[in-house]
């Protein structure tokens, strides 16, 4: 590609940009951007590890990957549901700065982008269905049934997710898209019927972390389960050390894939391979496997909550690495520089986002997790303390005091 | 390079984008309106069976909010980015105009989607495992920020139609562009019929109810939530329709078919009416009946309701400045936004596209047609597909024996104009003009099929003409080297 190509394209990208600009910094909406895309794919891949789980409990005889199979497919269906509604957010920012790559690849592929909805829709109902068809048997070390549904549910998961990850990866070519506009004929191409781009290495990378993730969501169950009065520290530790094992193997086999898809990244990405964040994001998957071996020693009561805490920070280190990789193809090669989007600065707005974030958000889920928490520990009724019932009547003033200014501020726009 | 933010064309020959999006968006308005109101209804439920110790009301939540979580919250919050990626696919400069202004607002919002999920897991898994006390103050937070996201949505769907204050315009802002009458109006419908949706569909958990006295009391609760909704939706909607633009109104007394106001006046009697049965006899409860009222509100009721808010809209789709097709069609100084028509009226729409085919740029004898599909991909076919279906398909609007000259006249006389109140104005060249009036001709009178052959046979001319010129260049160097 010679440097007026270049510049073509760079002149393209910027033509596409939104003329109402950005009402706060372009960082501030990648930072946001990379930190809940970090939430969200840890809850995808605890969402496909669990299924696996669930899977492999539904086809084996033996009775504790029967029991282990059915706990798991409760952590798999809450998981799709705070997937999808986290995956909102990194879905709101990246067409909020990058909105001429992802419209473009997303009208490139529509017909792709519609089937994404439905199959979401179909694999989430087909693992309800598994739930609903098993789940009034006592007996969770039975054979299941419908097994075929929770297996067509995974496929279906494992489409979407290579969906999204084509869609993501046209981003990074916009010197393509054109040429993705026309058949071969010489038509032009305007039925999206197609998936242009994908690298099988960071697809399979991504995915395969859904292993040490799962292994990390079993350490923990171990540990949630235990303060039970009547939990089975058997079976507990049968699954506590399952989990270490899939978080040491796992992360071994993520970081082979890791370095497959750094060794296959297309030209435009320079030496980012060898850079800092190339590095840093293999290096970050491998160290949980190192974490696990050190830390997960015997009962390790505080560090069993740690594991998934740990695959979030590993996660935000590859979601950053990610962020690098495309800023790097896309400003470094193509010199399209989010930095520079024009900005419309709206303070109102802007504040009242971060301060229902902090404040209803902290104190409200705050208040949930605590009661969710404490009540899934608790053999029969849970009644919370004084401080936790302040705690809820708190939040319910919060969240009536964010309705009453909707109200106050709009009457007072609307009259001015 | 003189080029606008105009994306790829998105064609689906069957029932059109445009489409694609009202089916999709529509679903979705069934599943949110009917979750945010039973969230109310759990939160009223949650604090009676706290205050009377009432064990049926809770195991009522749990049924219902189980039923809910399935059908509406798991297809819900798919749906909900759903429509944003049918949007994307469809209208991108429509829905970029609104992310561009309201991403705060979608952002706000998306913290009471956080709390709203984690709630109704937690009102349906903790009947029983929790005291009645803290299920009724989940049930509340749960109930209000619930409605908290259907506070924030609404405002961003008044802006579609018009933004909340005129000095928006002048002004720019948040506040000026998401608050004004239209959006207090459409808030108080929404509202409405959001219980009226929550009443039906309810009727699907009072039917599997065993106990005769505690399906009476139930029947009872909803049907007053449905009459009582019902008949303040409509009044609000009477109100509503004094909210929109003059040109709004316009297009539904012009563009909206005869058959839409006794339709909606039917739904509406016919909901009432149902609300009455099964109050005055329970017993008629039967879950198919229940399941079958709720599509019916769905097919007749809902989709009728948002289509005509989806062409009340027109010439624009978003903020009234963005057109249907894409194109800026007005200043926004406030926003700094300039209108793109100006560029367009000087180098046509060809050259304007950043995706136009390099063969395309400029309209000659061998592109002709295929230039004319190009644009009328581009300016047309959000609106008017076509193809032989789909959205109001163009050949409908085009009389059998026209001819070139003629539809000539018409595309220059009224589009590039903008003379048709509810169609955007489409500036071309007068190269650009031929083009997309032999192409409508053809479409018209050969349909897709002879459109495609046409290409084809453009497209292996320019290839033939192409090996041509390289053959002679050829030519021309050997003789060079050799003399």
């Amino acid at each position: 590609m010679d440097a007026s190509q270049v510049s073509q394209i760079t002149d393209m990208m910027y033509a596409l940009r939104n003329p109402a600009g950005l009402p706060s910094y372009p960082i501030i909406f990648i930072g946001l951007s990379v930190l809940t895309f970090a939430l969200h794919i840890l809850f995808v891949q605890l969402m496909l590890g669990t299924s696996v789980i669930t899977l492999i409990g539904a086809f084996s005889q033996n009775t504790y990957w029967r029991r282990l199979g059915a706990a798991m497919l409760e952590v798999a269906k809450v998981s799709v549901s705070v997937a999808i509604v986290i995956g909102v957010a990194p879905l709101l920012f990246v067409q909020v700065v990058y909105d001429p790559h992802w419209y473009t690849s997303n009208v490139l592929s529509a017909d792709w982008v519609i089937g994404f909805i439905i199959f979401l829709i179909l694999g989430y109902w087909a693992m309800y269905y598994y739930y609903f068809v098993n789940n009034a048997n006592q007996d969770k070390s039975a054979t299941p049934k419908a097994r075929w549904s929770m297996l067509l549910s995974l496929a279906l998961m494992l489409l979407v997710g290579f969906i999204m990850h084509s869609l993501t990866s046209q981003i990074l070519h916009p010197e393509l898209w054109k040429s993705w506009y026309m058949q071969k004929n010489g038509m032009v191409d305007y039925t999206g019927d197609k998936l242009h781009e994908w690298n099988l290495w960071r697809y399979a990378f991504f995915i395969s972390l859904s292993i040490p993730v799962a292994g990390g969501m079993l350490v923990t169950y171990r540990r949630f389960k235990s303060v039970r009065s009547d939990a089975d520290h058997a079976y507990l530790n049968w699954a506590a050390e399952v989990g270490k094992k899939w978080i040491k193997v796992g992360s071994i086999i993520s970081t082979v894939l890791y370095v497959g898809w750094m060794m296959t990244l297309p030209e435009t990405a320079g030496n980012f391979a060898t850079s800092f964040w190339g590095i840093l994001g293999g290096v970050m998957v491998l160290f949980y496997a190192l974490w696990a071996q050190i830390r997960l020693n015997g009962e390790a009561k505080f560090c069993s909550y740690m594991a998934l805490p740990m695959a979030l920070v590993i996660g935000l280190v590859v979601a950053i690495s990610r962020e690098m990789l495309r800023y790097d193809i896309l400003n470094g090669f193509f010199h399209y520089n989010f930095w520079d989007y024009k900005i419309e600065f709206d303070w109102y707005s802007t504040g009242l986002f971060f301060l229902t974030f902090a404040i209803v958000g902290g104190i409200v889920l705050s208040y949930f997790l605590t009661i969710a928490w404490k009540a899934g520990q608790t053999v029969g009724v849970y009644t919370p303390s004084a401080f936790v019932n302040r705690l809820g009547t708190l939040s319910i003033w919060i969240v009536v005091l964010w309705v009453v200014q909707f109200f106050v501020v709009g009457f007072y726009v609307w009259a001015r | 390079m003189d080029l606008i933010s105009l994306y790829p064309t998105w064609y689906e020959p069957t029932v059109g984008s445009g489409w694609v999006v009202a089916f999709i968006a529509t679903f979705h308005v069934l599943a949110s309106h009917t979750s945010v109101g039973a969230a109310l209804l759990f939160a009223y439920l949650s604090h009676k069976a706290y205050r009377e110790d009432r064990e049926d009301l809770l195991d009522f939540i749990k049924k219902y909010g189980l039923f809910l979580l399935v059908f509406t919250y798991v297809a819900g919050s798919i749906t909900g980015p759903g429509i944003w990626y049918s949007t994307t696919v469809a209208s991108p400069n429509g829905i970029g105009a609104l992310i561009h202004s309201f991403v705060w607002k979608w952002a706000t919002e998306w913290v009471f989607f956080v709390i709203e999920v984690v709630g109704v897991y937690m009102i349906v898994y903790l009947v029983g495992k929790v005291d009645k006390r803290t299920h009724m103050k989940i049930s509340v937070i749960f109930g209000v920020a619930s409605l908290a996201t259907m506070l924030i949505i609404v405002g961003i769907l008044s802006f579609m139609m018009v933004p909340g204050k005129e000095a928006w315009f002048q002004q720019g802002g948040y506040l000026n562009g998401f608050y004004g009458e239209n959006t207090f109006i459409q808030l108080a419908m929404r509202m409405a019929f959001m219980f009226t949706m929550t009443a039906v569909v309810g009727g699907i958990v009072v039917a599997g109810i065993k106990d005769p006295a505690f399906k009476k009391e139930m029947a009872r609760k909803l049907g007053w939530l449905g009459i009582i909704s019902t008949i303040i939706g409509a009044a609000m909607f009477q109100l509503y329709l004094k909210a929109v633009p003059d040109q709004a109104l316009l297009v539904m007394e012009n563009r909206l078919p005869s058959y839409f106001e006794p339709s909606i006046i039917a739904v509406l009697a016919g909901t009432l009416a149902y609300f009455i049965l099964t109050m005055l006899r329970p017993q008629v409860l039967v879950q198919a009946f229940a399941g079958g009222m709720a599509v019916v509100i769905l097919v007749a009721g809902l989709w009728p309701e948002e289509t005509a808010r989806e062409s009340m809209r027109k010439p624009w789709v978003a903020g009234q400045y963005v057109y249907s097709n894409q194109v800026i069609g007005r200043d926004v100084p406030g926003m700094g936004i300039k209108s793109q028509i100006p560029l367009l009226e000087k180098e046509g729409i060809l050259k304007a596209h950043p995706f136009t085919p390099k063969d395309l740029r400029t309209v000659n004898d061998g592109n002709v047609v295929q230039a004319g599909k190009f644009i009328a991909m581009v300016y047309c076919s959000n609106c008017h597909s076509p193809s032989k279906t789909g959205i109001r398909p163009l050949h409908r609007y085009i009389p059998d024996n026209i001819t070139e000259a003629r539809m000539e006249k018409y595309v220059k006389g009224v589009l590039t104009t903008g003379n048709i109140a509810y169609m955007p104005k489409m500036p071309m060249l007068d190269s650009e003009v031929k083009a997309l009036s032999t192409f409508l001709v053809m479409n018209r009178k050969g349909g897709e099929k002879a459109v495609d052959a046409a290409i084809r046979q453009e497209i292996e001319a320019r290839q033939q003409a192409k090996l041509a010129e390289k053959a002679k260049n050829k030519i021309a160097a050997l003789t060079q080297e050799n003399n």
